[in-house]
């Protein structure tokens, strides 16, 4: 990408912006302006499995006698388990995975994880998110930053998109580029009357100028104007789009990536997706739960997956899926799991490097009955940015680490 | 922008000023926070009643009239009988739209956000209604009781998987939670600390959707929870936790969140004051809540207009503003459409607020909810269509519109040009697409996200 020349751009435009009475973020024509550099470009699609995932259920070390004796109730017989390698296997569930590996387009980066673990949900998911550890400036997310360095926006199109019901993720938050989240398509649009008249008003009353004292507000209008050219944008994508996509699963997760294979058959340029999956803080009566659970992940990543490939952009998409901590070895009283540490992440798509990167957390070496990571999560965003995304790792994740081999380099 | 603000000043109590006047606006502030909103009407009483007089009346109308109650019985039972929580959803709707005590009410969202419970997990509307009736019950009261008592409530215990805690495999969730997000925040609390404290909890069960405490499963062994040690059971494990200086601190931050500012977040210093308060008054959340309204930080810049509007406040509030009254059910799906649905927060921590109300999709839905309110039949203001209602209250052209809108409902300020887009927008329609469009692109503008 031009980095460079985007930038320069941009600064001689500044004046001309201000003329215009314009505020907030880069107005559209001007991201339309320095567009269309992206039309083959790579998409990140994140699946975020909140709650905390039971990695050591997921890819399970299935003839290690301790895993057993740790898992009297929910530990899953050899029978069952789809093998991976010597000794690794999935849970029954994941086989949409299982074929995924099997075609060469899944990579496992086990025992990931991070120093001093926090076992709190939200901290967790912030350190995940943001890279940042509480007391450290977590004023924006590591998406965020990528989008903010990459340009903002490679065209008219919105920068990021986050699918689903639940807040925005910190991940894409950033100073400069508003990241829409869209609950449905069906949704995303402004009703009124005259709808065409309505929608001009609106616009323009998002972009008057005000009175910058308050933070707050402009924060509001930035997004307004964002939101209303988002939904214009979308909707005449999909207007447009004639051909189908596969058919999906019928899971909330099915769904929103079914949205994200229509919104990139329609030819959106948007770079980043983010999704979300909630319900894996298995506590109590895990089995089932946890299965319908990783059913639904491997199920819905694999379907997007090859619907992709059918349609000719498999090379163009990346799935990253993560969970904010893995749980307890020992399962607890009520068949259920308490929070943990290290565990698996997922990379699925044609240019990935297959098969299981690492080796599997030890059971014989825990440090207070956790698991113990080996690969530091933001090895794998190094590996994303530098080796999907082709920007400079260090400066997003604010310090070196030392990517993972995952990805084909080009 | 981040200005110091000097804590003693800070919660002195508010004298109206040239500066800081009390008048219309000022009592439209108050009622927004304090409450969801208020009519023309009942913001010249209070503007006439002075602003001590205001926040008391606010704090003594904590009680609702036995008829009231009756009413409120017997829709709810009603709900209940068809054992779906999204028709309690809706009544609590209806309920806030409809209490005389808006501030009891206003405490109980905020209860429902810091133990939030969701009935997606519970999946049991009696037992949500037991909450909810609890919250409502406390919400001005006794935090440390009302600690004790959402210890062992049946949808909380359910919610966090604590059903069961047995003394062989200790349930650490819900000491995790209560330490962690319903009364020390985070830091103040080891991981040792969480696995003790499970201890003091075992036994602790539901069975036939009520408490119940098994002593055969209670570890009756010594414990040190917090720097002390003794054979606790839960009850003392509660007391020791509310019993921390970090308690009153956090439920003080929330409570300046909830009701003072979304940003930036309020230094120890300045909370200082307002904690030592709440821990001298033994934990009592009223005196405390009255303290922060009666404040000089309140009425300030730092204050108003300095809260994003959340669901609750932007639907309940447009249509207490305007005395208006709608269906019940499609409110309570569009609270849920816009992130806020009642019964149904998003997690344990709750509803985040602030800037993560905000994004395209709610955008988008906050306006098209103002839209689909002003088109629905159902929706009626003083009982009357919307044109009837205005012209009673003095509202006849679309600049006596915007005025009466501006303020009552906004807390920052409309911008000249954007009234005169509006003007420009509506000037060719008949007179009830007038009005609606006004209303509805007025309720659109970003300055109306804030309160």
């Amino acid at each position: 990408m031009k980095h460079v020349s985007r930038r320069n751009f941009l600064t001689t435009s500044a004046a001309a912006s201000s003329v215009l009475a314009l505020s907030g973020t880069a107005p559209a024509f001007l991201q339309q302006a320095a567009s269309d550099q992206n039309s083959d470009g790579r998409i990140l699609v994140v699946v975020e499995m909140a709650g905390g995932n039971d990695g050591l259920n997921t890819v399970v070390p299935f003839d290690n006698d301790l895993y057993h004796k740790a898992r009297p109730k929910l530990g899953l017989s050899e029978s069952d388990i789809l093998k991976v390698q010597r000794g690794i296997g999935f849970h029954p569930e994941m086989r949409g995975f299982a074929d995924l590996l099997e075609a060469g387009h899944l990579a496992v980066a086990q025992g990931v994880g991070y120093p001093n673990p926090n076992r709190s949900h939200f901290e967790s998911m912030d350190i995940w998110h943001t890279c940042q550890r509480k007391g450290e400036n977590r004023s924006d997310g590591w998406l965020g930053r990528f989008l903010e360095a990459s340009g903002g926006a490679t065209s008219s199109d919105p920068a990021g998109l986050h699918l689903g019901h639940d807040k925005q993720p910190y991940a894409l938050m950033s100073r400069g580029v508003r990241v829409p989240s869209i609950r449905s398509l069906d949704e995303f649009r402004l009703n009124g009357s005259d709808t065409e008249g309505f929608r001009e008003a609106v616009k323009e009353l998002a972009d008057a100028r005000r009175d910058d004292s308050n933070d707050l507000l402009g924060f509001v209008q930035s997004s307004t104007s964002s939101a209303i050219s988002a939904s214009e944008r979308i909707e005449a994508a999909v207007g447009m789009n004639s051909k189908a996509s596969a058919s999906y699963p019928s899971s909330e997760l099915a769904k929103n990536l079914q949205t994200i294979s229509q919104l990139i058959l329609s030819g959106l340029k948007t770079p980043v997706y983010y999704v979300q999956i909630g319900g894996f803080d298995t506590h109590a009566q895990q089995a089932n739960v946890h299965q319908t659970l990783l059913r639904a992940v491997s199920e819905s990543v694999s379907t997007f997956v090859n619907d992709m490939i059918a349609h000719g952009f498999g090379e163009r998409v990346l799935c990253l899926c993560f969970s904010e901590f893995g749980r307890r070895v020992n399962e607890n009283a009520s068949e259920g799991t308490d929070h943990g540490t290290a565990g698996p992440m997922f990379l699925a798509g044609t240019q990935v490097k297959a098969g299981l990167i690492g080796k599997h957390p030890r059971l014989d070496d825990l440090q207070d009955g956790d698991l113990k990571h080996h690969t530091d999560f933001r090895q794998v965003y190094a590996a994303v940015l530098r080796d999907w995304l082709s920007c400079d790792a260090e400066s997003i994740l604010k310090d070196a680490f030392k990517p993972i081999d995952a990805i084909q380099r080009a | 922008m981040t200005d110091f603000i000097e804590p003693d000043w800070a919660w002195a109590t508010y004298e109206p000023s040239s500066q800081t006047p009390w008048d219309v606006r000022a009592a439209a502030h108050l009622y927004r926070r304090a409450g969801f909103g208020a009519t023309p009407a009942e913001l010249d009483t209070a503007v006439k009643a002075g602003p001590m007089n205001a926040v008391q009346t606010l704090l003594s109308e904590t009680t609702e009239p036995q008829s009231y109650l009756t009413q409120m019985s017997s829709l709810a039972d009603a709900s209940l009988a068809t054992g779906n929580p999204e028709r309690l959803s809706a009544w609590w709707a209806y309920r806030m739209l409809s209490t005389p005590a808006q501030l009891l009410e206003k405490m109980t969202l905020f209860w429902h956000g810091h133990f939030a419970t969701s009935a997606e997990k519970v999946q049991d509307a009696e037992l949500m209604f037991v909450q909810n009736q609890l919250l409502r019950k406390f919400a001005v009261g006794d935090f440390a009781g009302l600690l004790l008592e959402i210890s062992r409530d049946p949808a909380m215990l359910v919610y966090l998987d604590s059903a069961s805690n047995r003394k062989a495999h200790p349930n650490e969730n819900f000491a995790r939670e209560i330490m962690e997000l319903f009364c020390l925040g985070e830091g103040n609390y080891t991981e040792q600390d969480i696995r003790e404290l499970a201890r003091c909890f075992t036994g602790w069960e539901v069975k036939r959707r009520k408490f119940r405490f098994n002593r055969y499963q209670h570890d009756s062994g010594t414990k040190s929870v917090l720097g002390d040690s003794g054979t606790f059971g839960g009850e003392e494990g509660v007391g020791i936790v509310v019993g921390q200086d970090s308690a009153a601190l956090f439920i003080a931050a929330k409570l300046v969140k909830y009701f003072v500012m979304d940003e930036p977040q309020p230094s120890p210093e300045l909370l200082a004051p307002l904690a030592n308060f709440l821990r001298d008054q033994d934990m009592q959340i009223g005196p405390t809540v009255q303290k922060i309204l009666s404040s000089n930080l309140f009425y300030s810049k730092h204050s108003v207009g300095r809260k994003v509007r959340s669901p609750v406040e932007l639907a309940i509030g447009f249509l207490r503003t305007l005395d208006g009254s709608t269906d019940s059910y499609k409110l309570a799906e569009a609270l849920q459409r816009l992130g806020q649905g009642l019964l149904y927060p998003p997690s344990v921590k709750g509803w985040d607020g602030g800037r993560t109300w905000i994004n395209s999709s709610t955008l988008l839905a906050r306006s098209n909810l103002i839209r689909s309110l002003l088109e629905n039949d159902k929706t009626r203001f003083g009982k009357q269509t919307l044109v009837e209602h205005l012209r009673k209250v003095g509202a006849n052209s679309t600049d006596e519109i915007i005025d009466l809108l501006e303020t009552t409902l906004f807390a920052v300020r409309i911008p000249a040009a954007a009234k005169d887009r509006i003007r420009r927008l509506t000037r060719d329609a008949n007179e009830t697409n007038k009005l609606t469009e006004t209303v509805h692109a007025l309720c659109t503008l970003p300055e109306f996200q804030l309160c």
